[in-house]
């Protein structure tokens, strides 16, 4: 097994009390707390030049219903601009019913991932090249059949 | 008022030869631009399981679209118990993942409407999360008269 910690700091002063957050946790199995991930997809870095919605991680290549963690990172820097991030087969837009969220420049996520449907994202621009980062953790990977 | 979000990510043996090393750096702002974020909300909450709960506003009880009000969630189950204890998380009926005891998530969300909730639903016991949530533009239920 491997030892994969991730760890996440959040600070703030929006109010009076300034808050820190920080954590710290070990991906591992599902089915023992006490193992760790061993298995990943690797990390990808992918150049976005349309608004075409894309799949980023298919969840056939995963097993179902599996501690997985997703992890993806707008790298381009300008605020304006974002990726759509969304559970869903094919389709990643502000009306998709399963978009999570619009991960604008240098934001970054990490959420876990059952492996049931595919995670899609869509650049919102055509007219500035996007960068997007990302890497599955994962706990079971159903090797492609030939 | 900034508020910053940093992640790292190691591993020293998931890719043999090869240590991971993942450093991520945000400053949350407002949608589409550089300005900060105003707004925001913690928690800590024990909740039984079997019962799906929702989690942050409804788009209607943000100001303006919610389309395009940039919102951060971060989540994380301090539950100690075992692997039968966990909390299913999802958006629109749907369930997305799994947060184990320990685990914890960051993700941005856009409401797009009200069915776009973020819902949780905790199994086997009770489990406790400690939330924060950030933002710009939520809004208070207006009082009875």
């Amino acid at each position: 097994m491997a030892t994969i910690n991730a760890n996440v700091t959040i600070s703030s002063d929006i109010s009076s009390y300034p808050i820190s957050i920080s954590k710290t946790m070990s991906m591992t199995k599902s089915a023992n707390p006490a193992v760790g991930l061993e298995e990943t997809t690797g990390l990808r870095t992918k150049k976005f030049t349309s608004t075409t919605a894309a799949v980023i991680v298919e969840h056939d290549e995963l097993t179902d219903d599996k501690a997985h963690k997703v992890y993806i990172r707008n790298a381009s820097t300008n605020r304006a601009n974002f990726f759509y991030v969304a559970y869903n087969a094919s389709a990643a837009a502000a009306a998709t019913a399963e978009t999570i969220g619009k991960l604008y420049g240098g934001d970054w996520m990490l959420m876990p991932y059952d492996g049931n449907v595919n995670i899609t994202v869509a650049s919102s621009t055509a007219s500035e090249t996007q960068y997007l980062e990302y890497m599955v953790f994962a706990d079971g990977i159903v090797a492609a059949k030939g | 008022m900034a508020t910053t979000a940093t992640i790292s990510i190691s591993s020293p043996d998931l890719m043999p030869g090869s240590s991971l090393s993942i450093a991520a750096n945000t400053t949350l702002t407002k949608a589409g631009v550089t300005a900060d974020l105003t707004q925001m909300e913690t928690g800590v909450i024990s909740l039984v399981s079997g019962t799906e709960y929702r989690l942050g506003p409804l788009a209607t009880e943000m100001a303006g679209d919610a389309h395009d009000i940039a919102s951060y969630l971060y989540i994380c189950n301090t539950t100690t118990e075992d692997a039968t204890y966990y909390i299913d998380w999802g958006i629109n009926e749907t369930m997305i993942g799994r947060l184990y005891a320990g685990d914890w998530m960051f993700i941005p969300w856009n409401a797009s409407d009200d069915a776009a909730e973020i819902e949780i639903e905790p199994q086997g016991g009770t489990n406790t999360i400690e939330y924060a949530f950030f933002n710009s533009d939520f809004i208070l239920p207006t009082a009875a008269s």
